[in-house]
């Protein structure tokens, strides 16, 4: 046997049942719904799914915009729009513009994309965005072999990129613990993914959101601290620390620089669609910190703000909602906040669209 | 740098582009770089104290040769084992010897304890050096003149931090008459290579998942299915880490030209206690019998002497392993269970039972392999011995094996009696392209799929 050949043809070999299995539907097809990877692809194959019977508005985001078509849809007959989500929890704008390329492939599906934002002014999270290890796993699916120079670039830690253009090449090492999983529960799996193709749909546009409030909780700014009513849940009370009491992040530059270039992307993609991109500044909280990271004139949204097809929703414009009744912990609306919340989207989108043509 | 990261690969690849792009006199010092290159990597601050025990021996061992009386001979040899033996045994042994003392004198255990790093691979290259003095001490070996030949004997970096340790006529065979390997040999030294990756990353890593819940948290594991699981898991682990590494380690020498021993066959089908110390960790069985058991008195002096020497082996053997009870108490119970055997019947447990009854003998080694195994990787004595109650304690429930990881077991059970009985990994290279292009893309699936691919875990060995 000749080496080169025999090694050459093992290579390519495995490179195609690789490719055959893993770059295609075949894997996604048995995701897990319930693991990360899997609940994108849900929310996305319903967006794919969803008839799509008049002008249509796409809303993205984080948990944040999960439940903004059951509302925003009842009201289709007066405002002519018809509204889906594919906002994902824990997703940022660098999964965004992978989702988009996939949803809206000829960028021409929607009239307007609504995308919600934590602030105007790329206020800087604690740890670095452009190495968020999660971001990987939400797109997987929808990276290609083309991206995988600019993908894997666009994280900050060597560790990452490497991780990234590993997982973009074998994307079984990015799929591994959803297989794992399928390893040791295969049977339930196949039920799990079944069950989740004939109803999710139905669990996902109807879910109303928990009736739960902060209401009770109280924040002393002088000390720092938070009041808990009796049998309160932990993790809502350190959600409320960690978000409202503990320090800001110093401003480095480096959210501002990660947005003005994925959101760059985006709005890139719909430079010459007939789409609008309308982003929104989500409401803050139950609770809103009295110290704001400071006003950047020259931040991400302010400057693609000048483009032909960017609107700016008013930044204060969801500030009625930022009460605690309406609010189920740190940052979510709860079931009647949303309700709120997707009307208020609902109106002003139709205001800033106009009548549909 | 370890054998299972994308780095050593790296690493590996240019070794390998360097060495053979390169005019021949200069690949010697090619591959003594890289091996200086590689155990530096882990912690350079060490490369003197490799650098010194090479230059000891390999003066002690020229110096043996040109002296003439037998007596100036020995000193020399005394000279060089007192050299080998007080690192190995300052950076090993200090410690448990000073919690001994400490104990003696009801100080603290820690009273005398000072913070030493192990060197890697010290056990292995010390005794790798042993073996050459001893050898030309002998006149077996003819003392090596270059430097830089003996040199690249002890740092070899395929084998310099796990073995296999390789005795100097086996590895200047091959350097003085090096040729490039034939296509075969390219072909198997690849093979080698991806099936030890597999071991390591698919079998054993997974298995030293389920061993380290067991072992870090036995309370919360009672029982016997538990205890069972979890050291069967461990017995999985070792030996998948361990000749796993072995065998890319012969995998990457084959890409070089050089031929290294077999260290592992298939131990755990062994019929017998003997018969599984001639197929686990085969260089270190070797080097106890031709470097302590033998010069002990073997079985020359009668049946006592004959226990007796092997006792002192294996106990020292256990002891080699590390500075612990735990591995003393591992060494004499396979000496114990050596001697056993011995007492019943030498040929007995030397020569194969019948087709019949082989599964039974092997199902019963394999259980008394485990029950060693669990002082071998408990962390204390009294959790040793905690393990071994709950293993007889037939009680509880919850075996810790997943039934998917247990299915791959038992392929690999197959293979492992396919190739005890036909050698078929072995003689890959030499059929059909398409069977190697299988088995490859096999073993590169089996990594991606189930290999424990987020973190490189470091090879058990490599603690000795």
């Amino acid at each position: 046997m000749r080496v080169a050949p025999v090694l050459l043809a093992s290579v390519v070999a495995f490179a195609a049942i690789e490719g055959a299995v893993f770059h295609t539907g075949v894997y996604p097809w048995i995701l897990n719904p319930d693991g990360s990877t899997g609940y994108l692809e849900t929310i996305l194959r319903h967006e794919r799914e969803r008839p799509k019977n008049g002008p249509q508005v796409l809303g993205i985001g984080d948990s944040r915009m999960i439940l903004l078509p059951r509302i925003s849809n009842q009201h289709t007959a007066e405002t002519g729009y018809t509204f889906g989500t594919i906002a994902v929890a824990g997703s940022s704008p660098r999964s965004w513009y992978y989702m988009l390329r996939d949803t809206d492939p000829t960028a021409r599906l929607y009239r307007a994309i609504v995308l919600a934002l934590e602030s105007y002014d790329d206020a800087e999270k604690w740890g670095d965005e452009a190495d968020n290890d999660a971001d990987l796993s939400y797109v997987i699916v929808h990276l290609r072999l083309t991206d995988l120079w600019e993908y894997s670039r666009s994280f900050h830690a060597p560790k990452q990129q490497w991780k990234a253009a590993r997982g973009i090449l074998l994307k079984e090492l990015v799929y591994k613990r959803d297989f794992e999983n399928l390893l040791l529960h295969p049977v339930g799996r196949f039920n799990n993914v079944r069950l989740s193709r004939r109803d999710s749909f139905g669990w996902f546009y109807g879910y109303s959101g928990p009736p739960d409030t902060v209401s009770d909780y109280r924040i002393d700014w002088e000390t720092k601290t938070v009041t808990a009513p009796p049998n309160a849940d932990p993790a809502r009370v350190d959600g409320l620390k960690t978000r409202l009491l503990l320090p800001l992040a110093p401003q480095s530059g480096n959210q501002s620089s990660y947005l003005k270039y994925w959101l760059g992307k985006i709005h890139e993609r719909y430079r010459d669609a007939p789409t609008r991109l309308i982003f929104l500044r989500l409401p803050r909280g139950g609770f809103v910190r009295p110290d704001q990271a400071p006003y950047n004139p020259h931040s991400s949204v302010r400057e693609l703000a000048a483009q032909p097809n960017v609107t700016l929703m008013d930044e204060h414009f969801f500030d009625s909602l930022e009460k605690p009744e309406l609010f189920q912990d740190e940052m979510h609306l709860n079931g009647p906040g949303m309700n709120r919340f997707s009307l208020m989207i609902t109106e002003e989108v139709r205001r800033i669209l106009g009548p549909p043509r | 740098m370890l054998f299972n990261t994308p780095q050593f690969f790296l690493f590996l690849a240019v070794t390998l582009a360097v060495f053979y792009l390169a005019p021949k006199p200069a690949r010697k010092w090619i591959l003594l770089i890289a091996s200086y290159f590689f155990y530096m990597s882990w912690n350079w601050r060490f490369a003197p104290l490799l650098l010194s025990l090479t230059v000891i021996d390999y003066v002690a061992a020229i110096w043996m040769e040109r002296v003439e009386t037998p007596r100036r001979r020995k000193l020399f040899l005394v000279l060089s084992l007192a050299a080998n033996l007080g690192f190995l045994g300052f950076f090993k042994y200090y410690n448990f010897l000073a919690s001994m003392l400490a104990e003696a004198l009801r100080k603290d255990s820690h009273a005398f304890a000072l913070s030493i790093v192990l060197p890697l691979g010290i056990s292995f290259h010390t005794f790798q050096s042993i073996s050459y003095v001893v050898d030309v001490y002998r006149g077996e070996q003819k003392a090596i003149r270059n430097p830089i030949d003996y040199a690249l004997f002890i740092a070899f970096f395929p084998q310099l931090v796990a073995g296999p340790i390789v005795r100097a006529r086996e590895f200047f065979a091959d350097y003085y008459k090096w040729a490039p390997p034939v296509s075969e040999e390219t072909l198997r030294g690849v093979l080698w290579i991806l099936l030890g990756l597999t071991k390591k990353m698919t079998l054993a890593d997974q298995f030293a998942q389920i061993a380290d819940s067991y072992f870090k948290n036995l309370a919360a594991h009672p029982g016997a299915p538990a205890a069972w699981s979890g050291v069967g898991a461990f017995a999985m682990q070792i030996f998948f880490d361990f000749s796993g590494y072995t065998d890319m380690a012969i995998g990457m020498a084959l890409l070089l030209g050089f031929h290294f021993p077999t260290n592992f066959r298939r131990p755990y089908l062994a019929f017998s206690i003997t018969d599984f110390w001639h197929r686990w960790h085969i260089s270190l069985s070797r080097w106890l019998r031709d470097y302590l058991y033998i010069p002990l008195g073997g079985n020359r002096h009668g049946a006592l002497m004959t226990y007796r020497n092997l006792m002192i082996t294996m106990l020292l053997g256990g002891l080699w392993h590390g500075a612990s009870w735990n591995f003393v108490i591992w060494g004499g119970y396979h000496g114990a269970l050596l001697g056993l055997e011995r007492v019943f019947g030498r040929k007995h447990f030397q020569e194969p039972p019948h087709w019949l009854l082989y599964p039974f003998r092997a199902a019963i080694t394999f259980v008394l392999v485990c029950v060693g195994w669990v002082f071998f990787r408990a962390a204390t004595l009294h959790d040793g011995v905690y393990v071994i109650q709950q293993m007889f304690s037939w009680h509880g429930k919850g075996i810790l094996i997943p039934a998917w990881l247990g299915c791959v077991l038992a392929v690999s059970l197959v293979i492992a009696v396919l190739e005890e009985r036909t050698e078929w990994i072995e003689r890959l290279a030499h059929g059909p392209a398409w069977a190697y292009v299988a088995v490859v893309v096999t073993l590169l699936f089996s990594v991606e799929l189930i290999g424990v691919t987020e973190k490189a875990v470091p090879f058990v060995y490599f603690q000795f």
